[in-house]
């Protein structure tokens, strides 16, 4: 009910239908006016576009075509075709890795977000202090990441650390090894993951929460909408768009991850957080196949694409 | 939790209270005092590790990495903090990482905000596709492609300068897209009603919807200002010579091939992260809920 | 648009030779020179040659050699380019794609070379290498299809250093050069044992894949990394397995997720023994003179071996190490090609070699006149044990020159933490390596 009163504000007092062409000008409605926009419109993005297009979308371009060859930087690459591609069906390691990212994602992606939010809404009050909390919470995404390896590989340390001495507390019998042991090492890396990037989505979330208009909490509460309702029919309604944004960046993130594994655990212990950017660092950088790591980039750009084309039209959905 | 809210504790009664609303009022003030208790554990729990990156910057060399963890320093090497300035050129990597910082964030905001505006508020063909693809590039980890980007600044001469850095921080898609999805959010009555008073799209650029995006741009000039200070891989691939050495990558060089001194590198990591902690202290307080939304009733 | 010369950028990182890694007063005065080029442009063909090192301010041979070398001949000055030490050769793949790579460069690890070799980014030496010493370490590592790619200037070899004090105390006898793998074990137990209640252990082997497998292929009979084959590996394993089992050792996974180092270990005294690289004396030294590594008694001594047929000090021990080459890019101004290749041959003979050991850095070439030159500096321990085992051996690469060994070094590097943590047993992670060589590699 009260996302209705949005809808209903932002084209309802706009007087003139926004199809129909504004003020004097009413030469040739279609063609002439169709073609002012676009140049209008162009002008707005070239600036950035001219700098986008030359430094990341050539590069971009070329690795896609590198991907179908073999290359080892210094030489000319030489066309394989679809090589890369076929070799990666039968690639284990490959396998681990792809199973490993998506693993990694569909954990991280949700926790982080519900933490995210929960905290941009806590932290979207008059708290006294808070913006000694706000800054607080974006602290682990400015903390040196060494710190951060250290400091959580002691808190999961499987004899002294204080989270197994809890969980023993509690009277689990078998704590886990943590990032000491394959089988619970990638559950320790998600969960500082989500430690660290938490505060980082929060800031966008909590420029997003400026957005909902205060009289429409005021609405609801007056129809006798209670906390969650507010929160379901008011919040995430107004906040969508800053929620398409976040889960788009916060997904190709996670399926990117890198830096954090590589210091946490290294992939380890065996392969059991070996994650794609890491492969394709390896392949690229150590045995220097670019070509076959451009390919594997590939892949995982696909994989970002299709979730985020899913999420695009779920948005969209959403919207109609 | 909806009781931590202020707008219900304004009791503002002048009437002697009755029993039930004093212990009401205490009930709050006890909650209150838990959520707050609560939120300076968890605050303390967060800080945990930049509380180690400091008492490790306090240590002898060869103890900031031992079994079990040690918490307090002894003996307590202040030291470190004079070493740092004397023993390395900190003075210019700071002066670069700002340099780099300010320009890339200033640059980025202005040309993202600019572009998102013509993404956002105007229409025209292809205009959904070339969006798409600037979220796709997102999507490209940049290991992959650095080699055939470096190759091709470096044929146009800017690698080794800090160009180099301006160029590659500047133009992300994810200023664009941050802005853009704003704005989506911004009424498009209020556009509407200055065409209609005859200003041109630029002006409502300028005018309306860039002051309306206080806290988007308050966030993005925020992340892009910490990434490009903490960017370390940029400047570790495009800068070679020390005077051009920015923070992350010159406190890089107290690791040696056998060696690294690491109580000299978490001071500087400390020394840092103070300056982000200070910009996002002042930074947050524009997230407030700007006239965007209050503003529209027509 | 006006490109960019690196190299007039590289030399304005002016060297601080102060804080070179020994403490002897010698290597002072060989950085002292700074003056150098004052002399350059009255000589009529003077030269000037960029070469690449990492971390110049910590690490002194790239000036020391620099500087020895213009010292002989002075038409010819060399400059350094600064590169990162822990990411040079991610550095340096980028600087050779784009052109921008100083003349010439250091090949920091053997396991890269094929990567420049493969990439024809290595100038042919063989002239070169043909002239020097035949006992030149690792010389012929970089040989390739009969061709010479790089040479040696330092070879580092691992040996075990011991705290004669710790032996001491925990009433063992400190190693003599007689011990196998198994009686370093029995030792490192004994030791744990005998010092009691004390936060000492009998011994402390890095994380590193190397401590195991670099012993394991360089001792082992019929050992071949590119064969695919891992078996090898096994009884170097169940010892490793064995030391952490018993508590002799800090277990692996403590050690990486405390990112435990070496230096700290052995040098507070957290361990009686330790297999390392040579490098780790002038660290040891550098951190003894700074107060960072207590004062003790230490030596140094061979390599336990698999048998007793390679112990003792009338025997070769053997042990592992790769050598650190020098390389000339082939976009090298084709009038500087000489004076290269008379720095490489400098820096690989005689005369570097010296000017290197009085910095305490292992050079490839060890004659007697060097080794006297190393023992001489100050705080090496000079007695016969450790110089027999710092100039006695027979050193294998760690990294068999081969197209595929950068990948299976990758494949045994899981295996190494598969098995450390304990993830899997020793044969099952050796077959697991095995099965993943055969599908990824070849």
């Amino acid at each position: 009910m009260a996302t209705i009163a949005v809808d209903d504000r932002s084209s309802g007092a706009s007087g003139p239908s926004p199809a129909a062409p504004p003020g004097p000008r009413r030469r040739r409605p279609g063609s002439r006016l169709k073609l002012r926009n676009t140049l209008i419109g162009w002008s707005f993005i070239l600036p950035n576009f001219l700098g986008f297009g030359l430094l990341t979308l050539i590069p971009v371009v070329t690795l896609f075509y590198l991907s179908l060859t073999e290359w080892n930087v210094f030489g000319g690459a030489e066309f394989i075709g679809l090589d890369n591609y076929t070799r990666m069906i039968g690639d284990t390691s490959y396998h681990t890795a792809l199973f490993n990212t998506i693993y990694y994602s569909a954990v991280h992606i949700p926790a982080t977000l519900v933490a995210s939010l929960g905290l941009a809404l806590l932290l979207n009050r008059k708290l006294r202090g808070v913006a000694f909390f706000r800054t607080v919470a974006f602290f682990p995404y400015i903390t040196s990441i060494v710190a951060i390896a250290v400091v959580w590989n002691m808190l999961f340390s499987p004899e002294y650390g204080p989270i197994n001495q809890f969980l023993t507390f509690l009277g689990v019998d078998d704590p886990p090894g943590w990032t000491t042991s394959a089988d619970s090492s990638m559950p320790a890396v998600i969960i500082v993951g989500v430690w660290r990037e938490m505060g980082y989505y929060m800031l966008l979330l909590l420029a997003g929460l400026q957005t909902v208009p205060g009289e429409l909490y005021e609405a609801a509460r007056v129809d006798g909408a209670g906390a969650w309702g507010r929160f379901w029919n008011v919040t995430l309604p107004c906040l969508r768009p800053t929620m398409f944004f976040v889960t788009v960046i916060l997904t190709i993130n996670s399926l990117k991850v890198f830096d954090l594994i590589l210091v946490m655990t290294d992939g380890g212990p065996g392969q059991s957080t070996l994650v794609l950017s890491q492969f394709i660092y390896s392949k690229g950088f150590e045995e220097n196949q670019f070509g076959y790591a451009s390919a594997v980039a590939v892949t995982l750009f696909f994989i970002c694409i299709a979730v985020t084309i899913f999420q695009f039209f779920w948005n969209r959905r959403k919207d109609a | 939790m909806t009781t931590v809210s202020p707008t219900t504790s304004v009791d503002a009664s002048t009437s002697p209270l009755r029993p039930a609303q004093v212990r009401a009022r205490w009930k709050r003030q006890a909650s209150r005092a838990v959520g707050y208790a609560a939120l300076l554990v968890a605050a303390a729990g967060i800080l945990l590790p930049f509380v180690w990156m400091v008492i490790s910057s306090l240590k002898e060399n060869n103890q900031v990495f031992t079994v079990p963890l040690q918490w307090i320093p002894d003996p307590v090497v202040w030291q470190n903090y004079i070493d740092i300035w004397a023993k390395s050129d900190m003075v210019t990597w700071i002066k670069n990482t700002l340099i780099l910082s300010v320009s890339v964030t200033f640059l980025q905001v202005l040309t993202g905000s600019f572009a998102a505006y013509g993404f956002s508020k105007m229409r025209f063909p292809g205009r959904d596709a070339l969006f798409l693809l600037y979220v796709a590039t997102i999507a490209v980890p940049w290991q992959a492609y650095m080699i055939p980007q470096f190759v091709m600044l470096s044929n146009i001469g800017l690698s080794n300068t800090l160009w180099s850095i301006l160029a590659l921080q500047t133009f992300s898609a994810f200023g664009v897209f941050l802005m853009k999805q704003y704005y989506e959010s911004i009424p498009e009555s209020l556009s509407e009603a200055a065409r209609i008073d005859g200003m041109s799209e630029y002006g409502i650029w300028r005018r309306i919807i860039l002051p309306l995006s206080t806290p988007a741009i308050a966030s993005l000039t925020l992340l892009t200002f910490v990434n490009t200070w903490n960017d370390y891989l940029g400047p570790l691939i495009y800068l070679r010579s020390p005077e051009l050495w920015t923070l992350q990558l010159g406190l890089q060089t107290f690791v040696g091939q056998y060696n690294a001194e690491h109580a000299l590198i978490m001071a500087g990591s400390v020394i840092s992260v103070l300056p982000i902690a200070v910009i996002f202290l002042l930074g947050q307080k524009f997230f407030v809920r700007g006239i965007a939304t209050t503003g529209v009733k027509g | 648009m006006k490109r960019t010369i690196p190299t007039a950028a590289g030399a304005a990182a002016a060297v601080v030779l102060a804080l070179t890694a020994c403490s002897g007063g010698t290597a002072d005065e060989a950085g002292g020179g700074g003056g150098d080029d004052t002399a350059a442009p009255a000589e009529d063909e003077a030269v000037t040659l960029s070469l690449a090192g990492w971390s110049l301010s910590t690490t002194p041979e790239f000036q020391t050699l620099a500087d020895a070398f213009h010292e002989e001949n002075p038409n010819v000055t060399v400059e350094l380019q600064e590169y990162d030490a822990s990411e040079y050769d991610t550095q340096m793949t980028a600087d050779l794609a784009a052109g921008s790579a100083p003349d010439m460069y250091v090949l920091k690890n053997l396991k890269n070379f094929w990567t420049y070799y493969d990439g024809a980014q290595l100038l042919d030496v063989s002239d070169v290498t043909a002239e020097l010493d035949p006992a030149t370490g690792g010389a012929d590592f970089y040989e390739v299809d009969g061709a010479s790619w790089a040479v040696p200037y330092r070879q580092d070899s691992w040996f075990l250093y011991y705290n004669q004090d710790l032996f001491d105390e925990a009433g063992v006898d400190a190693p003599d050069g007689s011990w196998t793998w198994d009686d370093y074990v029995t030792a490192a137990q004994d030791v744990t044992e005998g010092l009691g209640d004390s936060d000492a252990l009998g011994a402390y082997q890095h994380s590193w894949q190397s401590v195991v497998q670099g012993f394991a292929l360089a001792q082992s009979e019929g050992a071949e990394l590119t064969s695919g084959d891992f078996g090898y590996l096994e009884p170097f394993y169940d010892r490793a397995v064995e030391l952490q089992d018993s508590d002799a050792q800090v277990d692996f996974g403590t050690v990486t997720t405390n990112q435990l180092t070496y230096q700290a270990q052995f040098g507070t005294q957290q361990a009686a023994m330790m297999p390392m690289g040579s490098w780790y004396v002038a660290t040891l030294l550098a951190q003894q003179e700074s107060g960072d590594a207590d004062e003790f008694n230490w030596g140094m001594a061979p390599i336990p071996q698999v048998d007793s047929s390679t112990t003792g000090m009338d025997a070769t021990p053997v042990t592992f190490g790769d050598p650190t080459g020098l390389g000339i890019n082939p976009a090298i101004d084709e009038a500087k090609v000489d004076a290269a290749k008379e720095f490489l041959a400098f820096a690989a003979g005689e005369g570097g070699a010296d000017a290197l050991a009085a910095i305490g850095i292992t050079p490839a070439l060890l004659s007697d006149g060097v080794v006297d030159t190393y023992f001489g500096l100050d705080g090496v321990p000079g007695d016969e044990l450790s110089q027999f085992a710092f100039a006695t051996h027979d050193t294998r690469p760690e990294n068999p020159v081969d197209p595929d060994t950068a990948a299976l070094q990758n494949i045994l590097g899981d295996t190494h933490s598969e098995i450390m943590s304990e993830s899997s047993s020793v044969a099952d992670a050796i077959a697991g390596a095995e099965d993943r060589a055969a599908s990824e590699v070849g």
